[in-house]
Parts: C-alpha cells; sequence; structure tokens
C-alpha cells in the first residue's frame, strides 16, 4: 500500500516535470530556429567566409544558425551530413551543393520531414523551396567582359578559362561573357575553345604562357575560375606584359591582391560568401515564419546585391541577386579574404 | 644489362626528338626561346619528384604520400618564416623545408622497416595522416604573401632578354637545382656503397639480406632521401608559383610515377637511371606544355596525353625487350 502510495506521487511529480519541460521547450522553439548551412567543403577561404557571415546573422538574429561542410569536395560525405541533421531535426537547411544530383534524394527526405530547404550555387536543383542565386550567371559573365573589353580599348584576340569544361556555373559565366563582347565589341575574338584549368593556379599559369606564345595577338585574358586570377597575374608580371595583355575575371583579394597592387591585373570579380550565407539564413527564417510571399520578383532582402531579387521567367523558385563585387587596386584592402 | 638501359633512353631521346619536331612541325613557336624556357621552368618540380620517386622504385618500393610530404614542408616552413617575418638568406626556407620532409620520409621508413609492411600502404597511410594533420592543427587558407627571399627566388633567372615587343623572358634558375640534384642522385646511385646496395635490394630482397647488405639502413637512406627531395621540390614549387596553398600538388603522384616508368625504370625494382627519368619528366612537361600549340581542342586534350604516353611507354618497353634477347 504504503509501495503504491509513493509510486503515484512519484509518477506525478515526474508527470508535472515533464510537462513543464515541454511547455518550456515548445515556448524555446517557438522563438528559436535551428538551422544548417550545409557548404561543399569545409577549410577553404570561401567557406570560411561564408561561416562569418552566418555566424554574424546568428548574432543579429538570436537564431541557433551554424554551418558545417565535409573535410573534403565529397558528394557521398555531403549527403551523410544532410542524412545527420535531418535525424537530429533540424528546422532548415541551408545548402550550396557540391552535386546537385547527389543530394537530390536526402532534400526530398528533409522537405517530406517537414524541413525547409534553401539552395544556393544550384540552378537546377528540384527538391528545394527556393534557391537564391548570388547572380544571374550571364550577367556576372558580362558584367567581367565589359571591363575587360574596356581595358583592351575593345580590339585583339583573348582566351577564357574554365575551371572544368563540365562545371555548369563558370561555363555561363563564359558564355555570357562571350555574348557581351559579341554584342559590344565586335573587333574582339576569342582566340581559341576556352580552357582548361581544374582549378589550380600552377595549371592556370601554365596553360597561359603557353597561349602567350601560341597566340602573338592575345591580349586579354577572361577568367572564370579563381585561381586564373594569380596564374594570369604571374605570367603577365614575369614577363613584363603589364599594359599589353588584360585580365579580368573571378578572383579573390587574399589570392591576386599581390597582381592587382603591382598592375599585372586590373580587376577582379567575386561575390561575398558571407552575405550569400546571411541572404540564405534570412530566406529559411522567412518560410518558417510562414512569410514566404515576401519572397518575390523585386523584393528587397537588406543586404547589398539583394536590394531587388529577381525572379527566374520559367522556374519560379529561383532567385537572382546582382551581388557580384568588382575589386581592383584601389579597393583591394577593404577585402581579408 | 647496362647496354639494355643504355638502348632504352637512346629510344626515349628518340621519342622526345620525333615529338619535339611534331609540334615545331604545327606551329614553329615551339622553338621559340621563350617557349623552351617555359619549358625547361616547368620541368623542375616534377623532376625533382622523379628523382626521389626513381630512387624508391629501384629499391622495389613505391611511394606515394611524396607530394603531401612536399605540401606539409613548404606550408609549414612558409607559415613560420611569416610568423618570424623571415628576410634572411633563401637558403634557409630550403633547409626548413628539406628538413621537414625528410623526418616525414624517414617516418616512412621506420614503419617500412620495423614492421614489414607494404610500402604502398604505408605511404598511403602517412600521406593521408600528414595531410589531415596539415589541414586540422595547421591551417587551410592559401598564403600569397610569401617571404621576400621566395620571391625574389621566383624572380631568378640566369638568362634574361628583352624581345622587340618589350616583355622580357627569362631562363629561371631554378633548373639549375634540378641539375644538380640529378647530378648527386646519379653520383650516389652509380658511385656509392649505398647506392648500389638500394639497387641490389630492389633486385632481390632476399639475396640483398642473405649476402649481408644493411637493409634497414638502406631503407632510412631511401625514404629519408625521397622525404628530403619532396621537401624540396614542394618549396620550389611554392616559390615559382608564389602561392603556398595547402592543396596543391594533390594527384601529383600519379604523373611522376607515369614519368618515372616512362623513362625505364621497372615497377618491380632493382632497374632504372637518372637519365631516363629526366627524359621521361621531359617528355610528359612536352606533350602537357604542347596541346594548345599544336591546336588540339580542350576536350581532346586528355585523350591526347593518354595516347601519347601509351605509345611512348610501349615503345621503350618493345625495345628493351627486344635487346634484352
Amino acid at each position: 500500500m504504503k509501495l503504491k502510495r509513493r509510486f503515484i506521487f512519484l509518477a506525478t511529480v515526474l508527470s508535472m516535470f515533464v510537462l513543464l519541460m515541454s511547455v518550456t521547450g515548445a515556448a524555446a522553439a517557438e522563438k528559436k530556429y535551428k538551422i544548417a548551412t550545409v557548404v561543399k567543403v569545409d577549410g577553404i577561404a570561401w567557406f570560411d567566409r561564408m561561416r562569418v557571415g552566418v555566424d554574424e546573422y546568428a548574432k543579429e538574429t538570436g537564431h541557433d544558425l551554424w554551418m558545417v561542410g565535409p573535410a573534403k569536395t565529397d558528394a557521398a560525405e555531403q549527403v551523410q551530413i544532410i542524412e545527420d541533421l535531418i535525424a537530429q531535426g533540424v528546422d532548415a537547411l541551408c545548402i550550396v551543393p557540391f552535386s546537385v544530383e547527389a543530394v537530390e534524394p536526402v532534400l526530398k527526405k528533409a522537405r517530406d520531414a517537414g524541413i525547409v530547404v534553401i539552395s544556393h550555387e544550384a540552378s537546377t536543383q528540384e527538391n528545394v523551396d527556393l534557391i537564391i542565386e548570388a547572380f544571374d550567371n550571364h550577367a556576372y559573365g558580362a558584367n567581367i567582359m565589359k571591363d575587360l573589353g574596356k581595358n583592351m580599348g575593345g580590339k585583339g584576340g583573348y582566351i577564357c578559362t574554365v575551371g572544368s569544361l563540365t562545371s555548369k556555373s563558370q561555363n555561363e559565366w563564359i558564355d555570357g561573357a562571350v555574348a557581351y563582347q559579341k554584342e559590344n565589341f565586335p573587333d574582339m575574338y576569342e582566340v581559341t575553345s576556352r580552357i582548361e584549368t581544374y582549378d589550380d593556379a600552377t595549371i592556370d599559369y601554365q596553360k597561359i604562357k603557353e597561349a602567350l606564345v601560341a597566340y602573338k595577338d592575345l591580349k586579354g585574358i577572361c577568367g572564370g575560375p579563381m585561381p586564373t586570377s594569380a596564374g594570369a597575374g604571374l605570367a603577365i608580371e614575369e614577363r613584363n606584359l603589364q599594359g599589353k595583355v588584360f585580365f579580368t575575371g573571378t578572383g579573390l583579394p587574399s589570392i591576386a591582391g599581390q597582381y592587382l597592387k603591382s598592375g599585372a591585373i586590373q580587376t577582379i570579380q567575386f561575390w561575398d560568401p558571407a552575405i550569400a550565407g546571411k541572404v540564405m539564413n534570412k530566406i529559411a527564417i522567412a518560410f518558417l515564419d510562414g512569410k514566404k510571399e515576401e519572397i518575390k520578383d523585386g523584393a528587397n532582402l537588406g543586404f547589398p546585391g539583394f536590394e531587388s531579387i529577381k525572379q527566374d521567367t520559367e522556374k519560379k523558385n529561383l532567385f537572382y541577386g546582382a551581388g557580384w563585387v568588382v575589386v581592383t587596386k584601389d579597393n583591394v584592402d577593404e577585402y581579408n579574404f | 644489362m647496362d647496354k639494355i638501359l643504355r638502348k632504352n633512353e637512346f629510344w626515349l631521346f628518340c621519342i622526345l626528338l620525333l615529338m619535339a619536331f611534331i609540334v615545331g612541325g604545327s606551329n614553329d613557336a615551339f622553338w621559340s626561346r621563350t617557349n623552351l624556357f617555359s619549358l625547361f621552368k616547368s620541368s623542375v618540380v616534377m623532376g625533382i619528384f622523379a628523382l626521389g620517386v626513381l630512387l624508391v622504385i629501384v629499391s622495389g618500393g613505391i611511394d606515394i604520400s611524396f607530394p603531401a610530404f612536399a605540401v606539409f614542408s613548404f606550408y609549414i616552413t612558409v607559415k613560420y618564416l611569416l610568423y618570424i617575418k623571415f628576410t634572411g638568406p633563401v637558403v634557409i626556407p630550403f633547409a626548413m623545408s628539406m628538413a621537414i620532409g625528410t623526418l616525414l620520409g624517414l617516418m616512412n621508413a621506420f614503419l617500412i622497416s620495423t614492421f614489414k609492411l607494404i610500402p604502398l600502404i604505408v605511404t598511403l597511410g602517412t600521406g593521408s595522416a600528414v595531410t589531415g594533420f596539415l589541414r586540422a592543427f595547421v591551417g587551410t587558407g592559401t598564403l600569397s604573401n610569401l617571404p621576400q627571399p621566395l620571391i625574389d627566388f621566383s624572380r631568378w633567372n640566369i638568362y634574361t632578354e628583352t624581345l622587340s615587343d618589350g616583355s622580357v623572358i627569362g631562363f629561371s634558375g631554378s633548373f639549375l637545382i634540378l641539375i644538380a640534384l640529378s647530378l648527386a642522385v646519379a653520383f650516389v646511385l652509380r658511385r656509392t656503397t649505398l647506392g648500389r646496395g638500394v639497387y641490389a635490394m630492389g633486385g632481390d630482397l632476399t639475396a640483398a639480406v642473405r649476402a649481408g647488405l644493411p637493409v634497414p639502413k638502406l631503407y632510412y637512406f631511401t625514404y629519408g632521401l625521397v622525404g628530403a627531395l619532396a621537401g624540396t621540390a614542394g618549396i620550389v614549387h611554392c616559390s615559382l608559383i608564389r602561392l603556398a596553398n595547402p592543396r596543391d600538388l594533390e594527384g601529383a603522384e600519379m604523373e611522376v610515377i607515369a614519368a618515372v616508368v616512362l623513362g625505364g625504370a621497372s615497377l618491380t625494382g632493382g632497374k632504372g637511371t637518372v637519365s631516363g627519368t629526366i627524359l621521361g619528366v621531359f617528355l610528359i612537361v612536352l606533350i602537357k606544355g604542347s596541346l594548345i600549340l599544336v591546336g588540339i581542342p580542350t576536350d581532346w586534350q586528355k585523350v591526347a596525353i593518354g595516347v601519347v604516353l601509351i605509345t611512348a611507354t610501349a615503345l621503350t618497353a618493345y625495345r628493351s625487350s627486344k635487346g634484352g634477347r
């Protein structure tokens, strides 16, 4: 008898405790979302910078936001990380996929579990609530060509580099650049088909040196991948070709800064991954707050380059910013990545 | 034996000349000093690596950890020298990188000789472990503001010329390092007891042990030297490209091993020469550095490299098998 009474007492206390916990737990969840940003690979300058953005935004909003990524670029490892996050029960996932196709099944699983999925650098993603790109790839390429054509005086031959011929976005940049050249600089021409450099500055350097030997009329280099900025800078500086051969393309101040300052290259262009990280998280929070209709054509997301986002004409959940940053030797010191 | 080897190199040299004439015939810019100087410079890093791989292949082993060791050595060297704001002679970074490489190489030797493990597995493991350690504890960022002595080294030319259009070409002084190291390794392999021991060990390990050769000592010697060469190649690479990027040189091992095998070294050990190896390196550098000149479309460049490599290896192998009869 005594034992039974004690048991009832214990059960009451326990159930009250559980009730209390669940009430406070629910209250906490209402004001704090758990959102993971999953990137291609952790530990490179690019995504270190994105982490800075995500962490800053977490402080600003008070939500539980963090960034993770595989130690090396590996599609399977990225999928595994997303699986783990689904099991942990996050509210939203912001993803920069290494391979768009490889993550489709696991993103479907996430969405089936009620998780909001926002992606970046993945314009063809299917299983996703919304895709936000820093810019329209063709417009980004056109902007590279605008500077290159201006520096070359609208005349002469040029080459284009891509990390790989299968890299979708880089090839779209170059498509945009070439289209802009045809329209605006009729006296310029591509001397050879686009050159593959495997995102390796050494290969960029060697290929550009070779192209300079092979094509005497080569005056411009239009760089798709980031390392081309360093390879081109070295090739130009070493042969004292400043002012005769020009480079414009994707590059980071930390890698191309020395060549911008020495005058070997004129402009580099990139988009700030910190802002991309913030924008993705902001959209995810809007979706979780039930305000997804606010993310529409022309909406101002309140970040540089995202003051008036553009909706894709065909794919209704695909949006673009105009988030590129152009860096010359005058403003290179403002960036530390 | 010596005769066959000499024959092998002779044929390799012929293939090299043939390739040069094919490329030069389709675009005479190939013969310009601008291009030739550039090709010599491109072969320095690969050449130094290849000397190390030659040693280890002659000893009957294999090493695939050397690119990781090279990166580890130059990255730590550069990071430390930047930290102390180093401005002294360029010998110091070279010595540091070489010393780090040597220590890592000795670690391979320790594992292989003490536990009698297969070199392929040991070096696969140490290479991966060293890369992981570097990224986890030292850093992952690319360092682009190298210490001034290394920048000066990358600008060091033993001959410069101003062309009519005002551009400048130079013959990189780094090539002297490749020449010096080639002579040193050739001397060690040919003229010293240690070097002959390495050949004997690669030819027949059991016989070498029975003949009383100091096999553990030979392991330490071989893998230590491979490490030292990797450290040197690493610092040269980082200086020449003016970046210390911890993700560089990934996958370089296959190309270097291909060059050494192309140069006549036998993967079963006991066979291989420095001159053959250097010719193998030149051939690969020439093929890779001439695809734009010949005008091969980007999509076909990999196919072209594969076809030329297989043809060249098949020709030298066929020649040497005929010579052996």
